[in-house]
């Protein structure tokens, strides 16, 4: 009686496997078929792409920030706008900062159609997504449809970009390399008529954190966890023990953990943990709460770009000012701090090509998608400045598409504000692994290990809560044990490979 | 053919009942089962779907698995995921039994009603919103315990560094989460026990506590046990969001909250590989199915008309 019934459920449920595998078996032959087609045929691939020009193709773009209340008002007119131009409607899909990278995931793993995304370092992974196939290769397309981006690019960014030597994204054109600085909270500097001229170093804190603490016992000068500046370059972010020197002339891996530099500079935040300089829970802050608005701290460390500290200052309601630690350096996470790809399974490439050209060459078209409609979502107030109308209902984070040399300016920027970003660019020296991506299919075990390594003592050791003298050795130890020398071997010949093929 | 359509008639009412459940089953259970083959293949996108890509990624044969136990830490995280699961099984049994029986017997309803509600209550808090409750005990120099101890004259403690503490801790907010909603079960069982047993006790001179023990106990014996085999099944698994959340993230608190699913969601941060997520999934499937198995073999040793199936 039971066998009968659970034979029957069998047979349904395998009939039903088969079916779903089968369906979806049909379905792969065609798009693999036209990627192949219009990347070894380009001309056969425009041909078709040309005859389809009449009907008309609606792209889906995919990219971060809170949806505004009036984006399908701003999504029309910016299809009124490209419809005669590329013979393409886009329909733009924003997702929320904190959704946007899981929403992403799904959408690329389930294989759900789109045409363009936002990637990058920090949010929907760019050099993982990549890696694994799920971008469209560019190239191709960088030499036709988008000509116009490519000049508009400073060169590093597609190269800092590459992936096994092609590009997937289409990095936004703002600023280049990283830069970090502290930065000072200017009420309590004048107030105590703090030297900044002599900073350079955490070490050379010392003297002005004294200052504060004395006079203003209730206050942790260093409000939160700071991110750590060491001289070195990283082949892999989440993994900060190895790297090569910055003045590298060999490219030989080292621990950097394992350095004078790193016990140095974790004997210094050790100290000023001791002396109460930091909150005592730092380690495990999640995060530092509000100290921009309270006005309650002294110092912290931030990536600087030209005129940041107006933008700090704006946002403080009080005035902040930085001290660079070190000259401008382009690493590969700067660079790709935010770009545009396209999807690998996109049934028209070359049209979400041409229009992601256009955002890098077409300034109504970027201040539109930056920042709505003129009169109803900004003013302008000069040929190339405006203001935003408050709570007018749009909104869109302008760093994450098209060239930001176009756009229009706040009137209270200060007017060359992008011949300094560009000079800002220019500056830069490369960092010696920009261009490296890591290969980590035959190492994923060690790193696994390494990451939960590091991540059991990390915050820990780099918020002073503890002694590096008895722990740093002790960490070394673990690393060593869970496979850091295999991982060095491995990306010291990949890095080896490289060069060898620059 | 026909004996079945005359049983699917005869029970068409249990049935029906069952559907609602069995679709669930067989949408989020059966269907995604094929996605196990993830884990023994490298995961890529550009293979035209989800399927195309588990049907034609390369076999990759039992290498997802070996992070899992190659790794430094394999020793910890299995012995933590185990002892801390067997610890909420039992104690939570214990727990939870007893707190059904003295709400039980609470002659005032009202009151029973109250505690009832009230314990239930922590089992519907995410363990983010808990983990700023603990945190308004813990932290260092913010903490109410913190201040109590300071009020003693004694040392404030890193509560959050100092990794001796933290097995209690973690036992005491998981069991203050859960006997609530465990204990509900088993009063829903006590209460449709047969009043006539305790009026037979009671006339024979049987003490409230003799009736415990020889009538309530014994009847819910074998919830006790069903309920036991089944969460024997998920001792590999464990709670995220306890192990995660309520330490804080703390690495110096790792020897004592790592756990296996703690473990390889930092190891997939970096990683992101699918094929390797899929691996721990379905090795902690595994070896939770042998342990139900076996569990229950165990149980029919002892006693046959107890086991579970």
């Amino acid at each position: 009686m039971k066998k009968g019934w659970m034979g029957t459920t069998a047979v349904l449920l395998t009939a039903s496997l088969l079916a779903a595998g089968c369906g979806s078996k049909g379905n792969e032959e065609k798009p693999s078929a036209s990627a192949n087609g219009s990347q070894g045929a380009s001309p056969s691939a425009s041909a078709s792409g040309s005859a389809k020009t009449e009907e008309n193709v609606n792209l889906v773009w995919y990219t971060i920030g809170t949806p505004p209340k009036d984006l399908k008002k701003v999504n029309d007119a910016v299809n009124d706008y490209i419809k005669d131009k590329i013979h393409a409607t886009v329909e733009m899909k924003l997702l929320d900062w904190g959704d946007y990278s899981q929403k992403m995931q799904i959408i690329i793993a389930s294989g759900e159609p789109y045409d363009i995304a936002f990637t990058s370092s920090w949010a929907n992974d760019y050099f993982g997504n990549a890696k694994k196939g799920a971008f469209y290769e560019l190239d191709g397309l960088l030499e036709k449809e988008g000509k116009g981006a490519k000049e508009a690019l400073n060169p590093a960014f597609l190269e800092g970009t590459k992936v096994n030597g092609h590009n997937y994204g289409l990095p936004t054109n703002k600023e280049l390399p990283q830069q970090r600085v502290f930065r000072f909270n200017k009420t309590l500097v004048d107030k105590y008529k703090l030297d900044l001229s002599q900073v350079k170093t955490i070490q050379d804190l010392e003297p002005l954190l004294k200052t504060v603490k004395e006079n203003e016992p209730g206050l942790n000068p260093i409000p939160g966890k700071i991110a750590e500046f060491l001289p070195f370059d990283l082949p892999i972010n989440d993994l900060p023990f190895i790297g090569v020197p910055l003045d590298t002339k060999e490219y030989k891996l080292i621990n950097v953990w394992d350095t004078p530099e790193a016990m140095s500079y974790l004997e210094t935040v050790h100290k000023y943990y001791q002396a109460g300089y930091f909150p005592k829970d730092v380690a495990t802050q999640t995060d530092a709460g509000d100290y921009f608005k309270t006005g309650k701290w002294l110092v912290d460390v931030a990536d600087a770009q030209p005129y940041a500290d107006n933008l700090w200052s704006n946002d403080a309601g009080y005035g902040v000012v930085s001290v660079p630690m070190q000259d401008p350096i382009t690493f590969n996470w700067s660079v790709a701090g935010s770009l545009q790809a396209i999807n690998a399974k996109s049934k028209h490439p070359e049209k979400a090509m041409e229009f992601l050209n256009l955002l890098y060459t077409d300034a109504n078209l970027v201040n539109l998608i930056d920042f709505g409609i003129e009169g109803v979502h900004y003013k302008k107030t000069g040929e190339q400045s405006k203001d935003a109308i408050p709570d007018s209902g749009y909104g869109f984070p302008a760093f994450t598409t098209g060239n930001m040399m176009l756009t229009y300016l706040n009137t209270n920027d200060p007017a060359d504000k992008w011949e300094k970003f560009k000079e800002f660019n220019d500056s830069a020296t490369s960092a010696p692994l920009l261009g490296f991506q890591a290969d980590t299919s035959s190492i994923t075990t060690e790193i696994a290990n390494l990451k939960n390594a590091k991540d059991s003592t990390y915050n820990a050791l780099f918020s002073g809560t503890i002694d590096p003298k008895d722990n740093l050795p002790k960490v070394n130890k673990k690393l060593k044990d869970s496979g850091l020398d295999k991982v060095m071997a491995e990306l010291q010949k990949q890095i080896d490979a490289w060069r060898a093929s620059k | 053919m026909r004996t079945f359509f005359r049983d699917l008639n005869k029970n068409k009412a249990f049935l029906t009942m069952v559907l609602p459940g069995a679709i669930w089953f067989i949408v989020f259970c059966y269907l995604p089962m094929p996605g196990a083959l993830l884990a023994f293949k490298q995961y890529r996108f550009d293979q035209g779907g989800f399927f195309a890509a588990l049907l034609h990624g390369e076999w990759t044969g039992f290498k997802n698995f070996e992070f899992l136990f190659r790794a430094e830490d394999a020793y910890i995280i299995t012995r933590n995921t185990v002892l801390y699961n067997l610890v909420f099984i039992f104690l939570g049994l214990a727990l939870s039994v007893s707190m059904a029986i003295i709400l039980f017997n609470l002659t005032q309803k009202r009151w029973a009603k109250f505690y009832q509600t009230a314990m239930f209550l922590p089992y519907f808090l995410s363990w983010v919103i808990v983990s700023y409750f603990a945190f308004s005990f813990l932290s260092v120099d913010k903490g109410i315990l913190n201040h109590i101890l300071a009020w003693f004259g004694a040392e404030p403690i890193q509560w959050y560094a100092d990794k001796t503490y933290w097995p209690f801790i973690l036992v005491f907010m998981s069991m203050w989460k859960s006997v609530g909603y465990s204990s509900v079960i088993y009063l829903a069982a006590i209460s449709g026990i047969d009043k006539s047993y305790y009026e037979a006790a009671m006339i024979d001179g049987a003490s409230k506590w003799q009736q415990t023990t020889r009538i309530t106990v014994p009847l819910i014996k074998p919830m006790m046990i069903i309920l036991t085999i089944l969460a024997i099944g998920g001792i590999f698994r464990a709670d995220f969001g306890l192990f995660f959340q309520i330490p804080r993230d703390s690495g110096l608190l790792f020897p004592v909250t790592n756990v296996i699913d703690t473990y390889v969601y930092r190891s997939m941060k970096v990683l992101g590989d699918f094929g390797l997520a899929s691996a721990a999934g379905f090795y902690q499937s595994v070896v939770g199915f042998v342990l139900v198995i076996g569990a229950n073999w165990f149980v029919k040793k002892v006693n046959e008309e107890q086991a579970l199936f």
